[in-house]
């Protein structure tokens, strides 16, 4: 359950005239890792795709430019077709839906063509249309030059000026837009005159007829297009709704024909026969070899080439040469590039957890998977940075509802965050702080605002004995017994870490064997007891407390010898660097503080709030109750949105920074065995 | 007198949280913008890009727990 599941690398050889079938049967059994096959080896070629992939893929080419001309959108269209329906017909009716939409689409592309084309004259034709010149009248001079353009002001009186009078000049009606007829000769001495006007020119457009003429019939044409392609919308709209699903689906069982096809070439080939290799859970072994046996009697040859050891054979090559006997060379041939494969196993609410693991990097081979971890302290660490009922409930509702209705990965994380630390909170607020929305059950103090009061119930403080334990509504108050709280989350940690590093000490002995684990995790757990022993139970007397040292103390005593016994373990196991990394002990220690100040901080917040709301609401003032209730409605919700950012973010990244940089790697490759996917299609 | 000494102690409290938070800030400034841009990357740099981001948020809570010490010695 911890470590990932053991697994065993296998090889497949039979004859080439099985090779469809062992395909279909290894896609069948779903957990088959495929390696890939690497062809240096001699004898061997790569496979070659089998003659369906070419066919196939052919059709793929058809099918997906048709989705694309219909701009089908594969998250609408969710029925799902039997295959027994598409594959007869599947040549025919690409042909029918082909010459279906073969006009239409030529005819959308040629109108938008003809749309775009116009709009461009247009444009180019609108700042003339208030010029009363017909078009042949701008080209064809000789000695004069035409010069149009916008400008800021109307150049008239400079240019005329300018040029002695050689000038015709049109302006449109608000004199920003100009036409200038001029000599040749001059045209320079207008250009240089014009620039001080804000002068941008622009190019006369070609053709004949008046430019106002020329305009409306283009708008004419324009409409008259638009409206033409809002029909052949609609056809295509209408084509889209009767031939997406079918398109889809068969989009997808040809791609899975493609795929199975395909994967000879993965394999090593001879002229009669294939060769694969592949990574199977090792307790599916058995399953495996029997369902090939059942199918193909003896033609299929299947032998299990090892059953991979969680021993990093790079490191402990040494080792292993001399306790297995193995030569050199043997040794080194075990591949190291060539990872095993990770299959994460779990129940189904550890397994919600697994993204997280996930995440930040999937677990190796040889490694302790600390998903299980993470569902044990996340959700409690939420809970305790929450700590209140009145937020608590909320959250195991919205977490509810997510995991029942959620289909994306990451909602179902944060569903599986709020409905599992919901339930924390709401433990953790009942019996431990005793709170709901900042407001206690039962005040301890007579003063303190609390439901009993308000409300009118008096709830019981004591809810039963257990022996001598009382079960109470509340030990301690966020803000009234911050010392021993802060106290207590420091334990907290201390354990927490702990439980890392005995995790990290279990993966080296797997890895490396029990003399490297004992110079590298225990020292550092040797460490941490000593840290725990001299900081957490005399040095706090002793600074906080203002109590003497003394020096005979056993705890100090023998908390000193562990931290300097481990140091020197680690020093040797990892060198220097151990003792840069003796000041981390403390700050990791440190770090889990903020279990408890950040629930301080949001008691603080719902104190403030609460003291406003009910002062408002207690008046007689109509007005002034409405006001009391939105301040406590909006302040609590923005506290509740704070908590699932600080509380969820403090949580994971309590695991992640200070507990899996104990003993985790990562790294590991996912094990994705040969599988169908199907969303559009079904079997039958 | 005694009410000067539990200002300078809530003044001291108050810049210890502050300050220690500007220095989370700059600190978390640098490294977020570093890691999304290897998220852009590639995504799967997620997960990495979160706790490197949040490692500098010690620094602030270090700072919280001193002016929580303070805080509660105040009056005292």
């Amino acid at each position: 359950m911890l470590l990932p599941e053991p697994m065993s690398k296998i090889l497949v050889v039979g004859t080439k005239d099985r090779l469809p079938a062992s395909i279909e049967l290894l896609y069948g059994l779903e957990n088959v890792h495929v390696v890939d096959f690497s062809p240096d080896e001699e004898g061997f070629t790569l496979g070659s795709p089998l003659p369906a992939a070419s066919d196939a893929s052919h059709k793929l080419l058809k099918l997906r430019s048709m989705e694309k001309d219909l701009e089908v959108d594969e998250t609408k269209f969710k029925e799902k077709v039997p295959i027994s329906k598409i594959v007869p017909t599947i040549d025919s009716s690409i042909e029918q839906i082909e010459t279906e939409m073969q006009g239409t689409i030529a005819s959308k592309a040629a109108k938008q063509t003809r749309l775009t084309e116009a709009q461009s004259r247009k444009a180019m034709l609108e700042p003339f249309r208030s010029i009363d010149l017909d078009l042949s009248l701008y080209k064809g001079y000789d000695s004069l030059d035409v010069i149009a353009g916008y400008v800021h002001s109307n150049p008239e009186a400079q240019l005329k000026e300018a040029l002695g009078g050689d000038l015709e000049l049109f302006t449109n009606p608000d004199s920003t837009f100009i036409v200038a007829f001029v000599p040749v000769a001059k045209a320079d001495e207008a250009q240089r005159v014009l620039v001080q006007s804000g002068f941008t020119e622009v190019p006369v457009p070609d053709g004949t007829g008046k430019p106002e003429q020329l305009a409306s019939a283009l708008e004419a044409e324009i409409s008259g297009l638009s409206k033409e392609l809002e029909e052949v919308e609609t056809n295509i709209e209408k084509l889209r709704e009767r031939h997406a699903n079918f398109l889809l689906a068969s989009d997808e069982h040809l791609s899975i024909v493609v795929e199975k096809a395909e994967l000879p070439l993965r394999m090593g080939a001879t002229e009669h026969a294939f060769v694969l290799e592949a990574w199977v859970p090792t307790a599916d072994v058995s399953k495996v070899k029997k369902a090939f046996a059942d199918k193909f009697n003896e033609d299929i040859h299947i032998e299990v080439l090892e059953e991979k050891a969680r021993v990093d054979v790079h490191e402990s090559k040494e080792e292993m040469k001399m306790e297995a006997g193995l030569s050199t060379a043997e040794a080194v041939t075990v591949p190291m590039s060539q990872e095993t494969p990770v299959k994460l196993e779990h129940g189904k609410g550890v397994g919600r957890f697994a993204y997280y693991t996930k995440l930040l990097s999937t677990p190796r081979y040889n490694e302790v998977d600390p998903t299980i971890m993470v569902a044990i302290f996340f959700p409690i660490f939420f809970g305790l940075m929450v700590g209140d009922v009145g937020y608590g409930i909320p959250f195991t509702v919205l977490g509810y509802l997510g995991l029942k209705k959620a289909q994306s990965q990451e909602w179902r994380a944060i569903a599986t965050m709020l409905f599992y630390g919901g339930i924390c909170s709401i433990i953790f607020g009942l019996f431990l702080f005793g709170d709901m929305l900042g407001i206690e059950f039962t005040a301890a103090h007579a003063d303190e605002l609390s439901w009993s009061a308000l409300l009118g119930i008096e709830f019981p403080h004591v809810l039963f004995n257990i022996g001598d334990f009382a079960l109470q509504l509340g030990y301690y108050t966020k803000l009234g017994s911050v010392k021993i709280l802060l106290y207590i989350s420091l334990w907290i940690g201390v354990v927490h870490l702990l439980i890392g590093l005995f995790l990290g000490f279990y993966n080296q002995t797997i890895r490396h064997g029990l003399k490297h684990a004992i110079m590298e995790k225990f020292s550092w757990i040797m460490i941490m007891v000593g840290f725990a022993l001299v900081a957490l139970l005399v040095m706090i007397d002793v600074l906080i407390g203002g109590a003497p040292l003394e020096l005979t103390d056993p705890r100090f005593v023998i908390g000193l010898i562990l931290i300097v016994v481990g140091l020197l373990l680690a020093v040797k196991g990892e060198g220097g660097k151990a003792v840069i990394e003796l000041p981390e002990v403390m700050s990791n220690v440190l770090s889990y503080t903020r279990l408890i100040a950040i629930g301080m901080s949001k008691a603080g917040m719902a104190l403030a709030f609460n003291f406003i709301a009910i002062e408002l609401i207690g008046g007689a003032d109509p007005l002034m109750f409405i006001m009391g209730l939105m301040v406590f409605i909006v302040g609590h919700l923005m506290i509740f949105i704070l908590a699932i950012l600080s509380a969820g973010l403090h949580a994971i990244r309590l695991q992640y920074v200070e507990l899996f940089n104990k003993f985790f790697e990562g790294g590991g490759l996912e094990f994705n065995p040969l599988r169908v996917i199907r969303k559009h299609t079904s079997e039958e | 007198m005694a009410e000067v000494g539990d200002g300078l102690v809530a003044i001291g409290a108050g810049l210890a949280v502050g300050l220690a938070g500007i220095g989370s800030a700059i600190a978390e400034a640098s490294i977020g913008a570093a890691a999304v841009g290897a998220m852009a990357e590639d995504e799967k740099l997620f997960g990495k890009g979160l706790i490197l981001t949040v490692i500098p948020e010690t620094i602030v809570i270090f700072g919280l727990v001193v002016a929580i010490l303070l805080w509660l010695n105040m009056g005292a």
